[in-house]
């Protein structure tokens, strides 16, 4: 089992080294055909973002993109579809991504592996996510203490 | 305008870039400015190359400040330059800051926020004082700062998303509501500004302004040239996730996050339309990276521009084209830069019309003391 939505598998993939995420994606390539849908490709995307004061889009800026889409195929008959879009300009990382997104969607055999490299990258996520926490958390200011004792407020 | 072929500066112009380079390979520590250096410990020139440059990519635009020694001009020009080799693969659905992972969020409108105000990194409370210890600083000493920060805190339980500022006033009627407009959002890189623009190319337009340039035109309006009188409803750094979707699944999928600082200010209330109550007007920014003056100038700009646009300029600052003409860096700073490039023709031209206008005035000089005699 893995309990990581999918929707979240890709960014767990990034977070560990490249040459980790390819080497697993080429060790599906071997035992299974793949095929590309789309072929892998690096580019831009435009970030849209509702502007938070009337909740109107625009457009903040771009993004380097890249995104794979794959159909995966055993020699047994199984197949199973993946894909990947990332923050990155790598194509070819993208498209180990959507390998390994495929093998992990469709159960395909060694599916496990790829479900513990995501949970890895998973980890070494929220690794980051409690740093920032760390980072809130010393800085929260108290304003509690400032009912305590007779001032006027720091307002000009 | 124009210009006059050259021929003959090759030579002075290979040895120009030799020399330029020579200047950077000079230093004494004969240690090459390295990419992850400049990203984490110029974070903050950084993310100003990013907004700038228009391109969220930290990594090319520490790479953009290295090769051009720290300019942040030239590297958003760069940046700008890279960018326009890529193809448009996609423009991701419209993005919720709610989501945001914030590292800072602050209020200056209330002392208690849902959430709670958390100050992050930030000079605002330091003395501008040198820290003379920095100039020699130890490696090792150096190297243990991130590890004794995150070794003496304790686990924190925090959300990993905070509630808006502005929704719980709109929720008690004090703002505006919010607009109606659907409308596709204005890409400032494919269609020219054409006046009136969209508030969307507006904002488009100064999130990726020079922040210099924005500085000035917010400031002209703080200093009297306008009457925005802002209040920080929220100031917000952090990471928003990017969300796309799954090219097998088409559901939403995080692609990435990008950090952001975000502002929203709350403005002079003024009488709403008919049968309408009051409200506090609002102005919006954001840019890529850490840049909290860029952000709070941009949401001035917003609502001065707003207001010039309901009832005409009264003020540059309220002026949209005077504002988003002139707050380009890469624009700005090429028309600055142009004027080094030969202009002989020109000048000539310019010389031999004095010279003309001069003979004519001496002339008529001369002239006129003939009729005095």
């Amino acid at each position: 089992m893995i309990d990581i939505p999918r929707q979240e598998w890709a960014t767990a993939l990034s977070a560990l080294p490249t040459k980790e995420v390819k080497a697993a994606a080429e060790s599906f390539e071997s035992c299974c055909h793949v095929q590309d849908v789309i072929l892998p490709q690096s580019g831009l995307g435009l970030l849209t973002l509702r502007d938070g004061a009337f909740h109107e889009a625009f457009h903040l800026g771009e993004l380097p993109v890249a995104r794979a889409h794959v159909v995966l195929r055993t020699q047994d008959g199984q197949e199973s579809s993946g894909g990947a879009v990332l923050i990155d300009d790598r194509a070819t990382l993208a498209r180990a991504i959507a390998i390994l997104d495929g093998v992990i969607a469709g159960r395909l055999p060694g599916w496990e592996t790829a479900a513990a490299l995501v949970e890895r990258g998973y980890s070494a996520r929220a690794a980051k996510f409690a740093e920032r926490k760390h980072i809130l958390a010393s800085t929260r200011v108290d304003f509690s203490l400032l009912g305590q004792v007779d001032e006027e407020d720091g307002d000009e | 305008m124009s210009y006059v072929a050259i021929k003959g500066g090759k030579a002075a112009i290979d040895g120009a870039a030799a020399v330029t380079e020579f200047l950077r390979g000079r230093d004494d520590s004969g240690e090459p400015l390295n990419l992850s250096a400049i990203e984490c410990q110029l974070r903050l020139l950084t993310s100003r190359v990013v907004s700038e440059g228009g391109l969220y990519h930290p990594r090319l635009a520490s790479l953009a400040i290295k090769q051009f020694q720290g300019d942040t001009l030239e590297a958003a020009f760069a940046l700008r330059a890279y960018r326009s080799t890529k193809p448009r693969l996609l423009a991701t659905p419209v993005q919720n800051s709610t989501n945001m992972r914030c590292i800072r969020r602050i209020s200056s409108a209330f002392k208690d926020i849902p959430g709670g105000q958390m100050l992050g990194p930030n000079y605002d409370f330091t003395l501008r004082l040198l820290r003379f210890d920095l100039a020699d600083e130890d490696p090792n000493e150096f190297r243990s700062i991130a590890r004794k920060f995150l070794g003496a805190l304790p686990e924190a339980d925090l959300p990993d998303s905070f509630p808006k500022v502005l929704d719980a006033l709109r929720a008690e009627g004090l703002l505006p509501p919010v607009a109606e407009s659907r409308n596709e959002p204005f890409d400032i890189t494919r269609e020219p500004l054409v006046f009136p623009v969209p508030r969307s190319a507006a904002l488009a337009t100064m999130a990726r302004a020079e922040t210099g340039s924005l500085l000035a035109m917010a400031y002209s309006n703080m200093r009297g040239y306008g009457d925005v009188h802002p209040t920080v409803a929220e100031l917000r750094v952090g990471y928003i996730p990017v969300m796309v979707p799954h090219p097998v699944t088409g559901e939403p999928m995080e692609a990435g996050e990008v950090l952001v600082t975000e502002c929203e200010v709350v403005a002079m209330y003024e009488s709403g339309k008919a049968d309408c109550l009051p409200t506090f007007t609002l102005g919006y920014g954001a840019c890529f990276g850490h840049n909290e003056v860029k952000a709070i100038s941009m949401a001035i700009l917003d609502r001065s521009l707003q207001k010039g646009m309901q009832d005409g300029p009264e003020n540059p600052s309220e002026d949209p084209e005077f504002v988003l003409l002139h707050v380009d860096g890469v624009d700005s700073m090429g028309f600055a830069s142009h004027y080094k490039m030969p202009h002989y023709v020109t000048f000539q031209s310019d010389m031999d019309r004095l010279r003309t206008t001069q003979g004519k005035a001496r002339a008529a000089d001369q002239a006129s003391q003939m009729e005095v005699v």
